[in-house]
């Protein structure tokens, strides 16, 4: 009788196994791959969502018709005077629930990010849901019109600009970055700068009679903040300096006047960067603050004009002397504009000179801004080439 | 009653790792990293050198009572009276203790994992699978836990798998806060390794009595590693000032972890470790509460105490706080000073000198 019992009991057991509490279907899903935040009225922020539209998923990523009618993503913005109060506005609008748990990137548009995007990030880091590893960006204009985009390439934009941070292709952030760079002292937040804009073609009988390309996203320079606001934009070259200072990996290149003379250019591909960072502290009268930073720089040679031999130690020299100058004058471009323009401290000197003089950082801590703006800074670089391709010289008729 | 079941050296060191790493190392490093921020890591260290010194005294005193308990020499050391007294106290800070762990398990799972399901539900069933386990005695409880706890290898997986992502600058200048922050930050912790105190019930259980100092010692020196190095995964991944502000730092540490695109979003393997071991250190509470119960008064079994201790536990659970942010405020300010004073260095020292003052007990028990 108990065996008889027990053995229902057990059987009993099955049932709940099949569900759990908190289901949520996949088909019930509305997945998040792209968000952007915009300031609308004041007081009120909009919301833009980038939604996966799962059929377009459906199948093998290539086997969608490429540049087809149907696009794999789904665009729809709403206000409210939080950013989860416009998520609830927009559930409003998406029949589905909103997963957060796969949004790739957060997009700030340029109007909110002038305001302050500290509030803003709130929502992204306390709810459960949206991941610390998203990647994070300025958008210039509206970050609407940056998520109302596709993807040529991938399904989606969204996609597209996550596989472009992934990359490193140019200077990129993570919320948790961003978030440490917010709260912490003698360091002022960066992030990048993305844009959409008009870019390539996917040729095609129907493009042709339409003429004209498509909107595509791109990582372009970088964005300033001072505190939670932004006040600027840094441009491509001004970002590569920003990896180094901050030793950051990019797989940029740079393009610098070859061994042959100015006219005659090599381009370098950096494969690291990195920087050492002393601070020093002159008390006395008119005390002050001064960073020595030395700059390593490693590359390889991955296109030369020019008919120097550059197997040969001293053309590869000075090609690393020319690389080095143009490291440092590329850096100290912009750690001087840092300091004048913005008097925003991007590269965390203050947490270097922290870590180095931690007695006299009590005093500065609180006026690191104007400390930071009026620091001299030296900024010596070094380069080295490592690889220098398959090739020795440019194929031309030899002088023999 | 006596306890008849025995257990080994090696499931002791295990029970006392279950017991009190899980909710460790989840809660203690936001409650440390806010009071000496990047020199958190050093507090721990202070702590597992306080925990030595609560394991060699419950040890110590345990020793000079072989094969009884603290609720039964605790009336020799005191008298009768007294000595009930400290019984009643130590029945309720188990029964407490237990209906924290409840919460902070049933907290962990309703906040981060699975926000829809009422965290009673948590509660009851965590409390329900322990009460069976209870029931059927400390020996299934160990072995269960032998099975169990290679998952606390995931720990170090979870650690090595970050290192990508750790920074070394996030955790220096090192004593940037001075030696205060960093004694104030090391009585949570310490506070956690002072749990030991839990084996002065266990003892009389072990297989070989005699080893208990080395295994005390031995548990304390496990957790500590294990603790320091979930706290400095969550400081060197995200630096001071983000470790303090989030609840569960080690937890979204492990979130970050992203190999090759790939390998991500592991949390579910702290999950893991954290409810299997919830429920261990659950375990362990109740056990030495119903113990304790019966011992306090004279019963022969202790599986009468079971059912209606598991309804104290899990009503208690509930009832302590309102909300999450109230359970923090209690673990970070009231509770080292209440544990820490009072159960796990206070009484335990003062029974510890009576005895010696009075004669009481076995002088080879050193």
């Amino acid at each position: 009788m108990r065996r008889i019992a027990a053995l229902i009991l057990l059987a009993l057991l099955v049932v709940p196994q099949a569900g759990c509490w908190s289901r949520r279907e996949i088909n019930e899903l509305a997945i998040v791959l792209g968000a952007g935040v915009d300031q609308a009225a004041p007081g009120q922020v909009r919301l833009t969502v980038q939604f996966a539209k799962p059929a377009a998923f459906a199948g093998s990523g290539e086997g969608r018709s490429a540049g087809g009618g149907q696009g794999a993503s789904w665009v729809v913005s709403a206000e409210g005077r939080t950013v989860d109060e416009a998520a609830r506005h927009l559930s409003w609008k998406v029949p589905r629930d909103i997963y957060w748990s796969h949004c790739i990137a957060l997009v700030f548009g340029e109007q909110m990010a002038r305001a302050g995007v500290r509030e803003a990030l709130d929502f992204f880091q306390r709810d459960r849901e949206p991941r610390e590893t998203m990647w994070l960006m300025a958008a210039q204009g509206e970050a609407r019109d940056f998520w109302e985009t596709f993807s040529a390439l991938e399904n989606t934009s969204a996609q597209a600009i996550g596989l472009i941070n992934r990359m490193k292709a140019g200077y990129s952030v993570q919320v948790r970055e961003m978030a440490e760079m917010l709260a912490g002292r003698g360091i002022q937040p960066v992030i990048p700068r993305v844009v959409a804009k008009d870019e390539g073609v996917s040729p095609s009988p129907a493009k042709e009679k339409a003429g004209g390309g498509f909107k595509q996203v791109e990582i372009a320079g970088a964005a300033v903040f001072k505190g939670d606001r932004l006040v600027g934009w840094l441009d491509d070259e001004e970002t590569a300096g920003l990896c180094w200072l901050k030793s950051k990996p990019v797989y940029g290149e740079i393009t610098v006047a070859g061994p042959g003379g100015a006219a005659k250019k090599a381009t370098v591909a950096i494969r690291r960067g990195k920087a050492k960072i002393k601070a020093f502290y002159d008390s006395g009268k008119g005390e002050k603050v001064r960073f020595d930073v030395q700059l390593t720089v490693e590359a390889d040679l991955v296109e030369m004009q020019g008919d120097e031999d550059i197997a040969r130690p001293d053309v590869l020299r000075a090609l690393e002397t020319e690389l080095g100058k143009s490291v440092e004058q590329t850096a100290a471009a912009l750690a001087a504009r840092a300091q004048r323009e913005f008097g925003a401290d991007i590269f965390g000197f203050g947490q270097a000179f922290h870590r180095q003089h931690k007695k006299e950082w009590r005093a500065l801590k609180e006026r690191w801004d104007e400390e930071f703006a009026r620091a001299e800074v030296k900024i010596r670089a070094e380069a080295h080439i490592r690889e220098i391709g398959l090739l020795s010289r440019l194929t031309s008729p030899s002088e023999r | 009653m006596r306890e008849q079941t025995k257990i080994d050296g090696k499931q002791a060191v295990m029970l006392m790792l279950s017991m009190i790493l899980p909710t460790a190392i989840l809660t203690i490093p936001s409650i440390s990293v806010r009071l000496a921020r990047q020199d958190a890591w050093l507090s721990v260290a202070v702590a597992v050198l306080a925990g030595l010194l609560f394991a060699r005294l419950s040890v110590s005193l345990s020793l000079r009572f072989p094969g009884r308990t603290l609720i039964e020499y605790a009336v020799e050391v005191l008298g009768r009276a007294a000595g009930k007294v400290v019984g009643v106290l130590y029945i309720w800070w188990f029964v407490h203790m237990g209906a924290v762990v409840i919460r902070e398990f049933g907290a962990f799972l309703a906040t981060a994992i699975m926000p829809e399901t009422p965290m009673i539900v948590f509660n009851i069933v965590v409390a329900a699978v322990a009460a069976y386990a209870v029931w059927c005695g400390l020996e299934v409880l160990s072995r269960f836990n032998q099975l169990f706890i290679p998952l606390t290898v995931f720990l170090a997986v979870a650690f090595v798998l970050s290192i990508k992502d750790m920074r070394l600058e996030r955790i220096l200048p090192l004593f940037d806060t001075g030696l205060l922050p960093v004694l104030k930050g090391a009585a949570v912790p310490a506070s956690w390794l002072g749990e030991i105190v839990v084996f002065t019930m266990i003892i009389p259980s072990l297989a070989a009595p005699g080893s208990a100092h080395r295994l005390a010692c031995i548990s304390v020196l496990l957790i500590g590693v294990f603790l320091i190095l979930s706290i400095l995964e969550a400081l060197l991944v995200f630096g001071p000032e983000m470790t303090a502000a989030w609840f569960f730092p080690t937890f979204n540490a492990v979130r970050v972890v992203s190999i090759a695109g790939f390998l991500e979003r592991l949390e579910s393997v702290i999950t893991v470790v954290w409810v299997v071991g919830g429920f261990i250190k659950v375990g362990v509470f109740y056990y030495a509460a119903v113990l304790a119960g019966a011992q306090w008064a004279g019963l022969r079994d202790y599986r009468p105490l079971v059912i209606p201790f598991g309804v104290v536990l899990v009503s208690l659970s509930i009832l302590l706080f309102d909300n999450t942010a109230h359970m923090f405020a209690y673990l970070s300010q009231t509770w080292p000073a209440y544990a820490l004073l009072v159960f796990e260095a206070g009484i335990p020292l003062l029974l510890l000198v009576a005895a010696m003052i009075r004669g009481k007990g076995e002088k080879g028990g050193r």
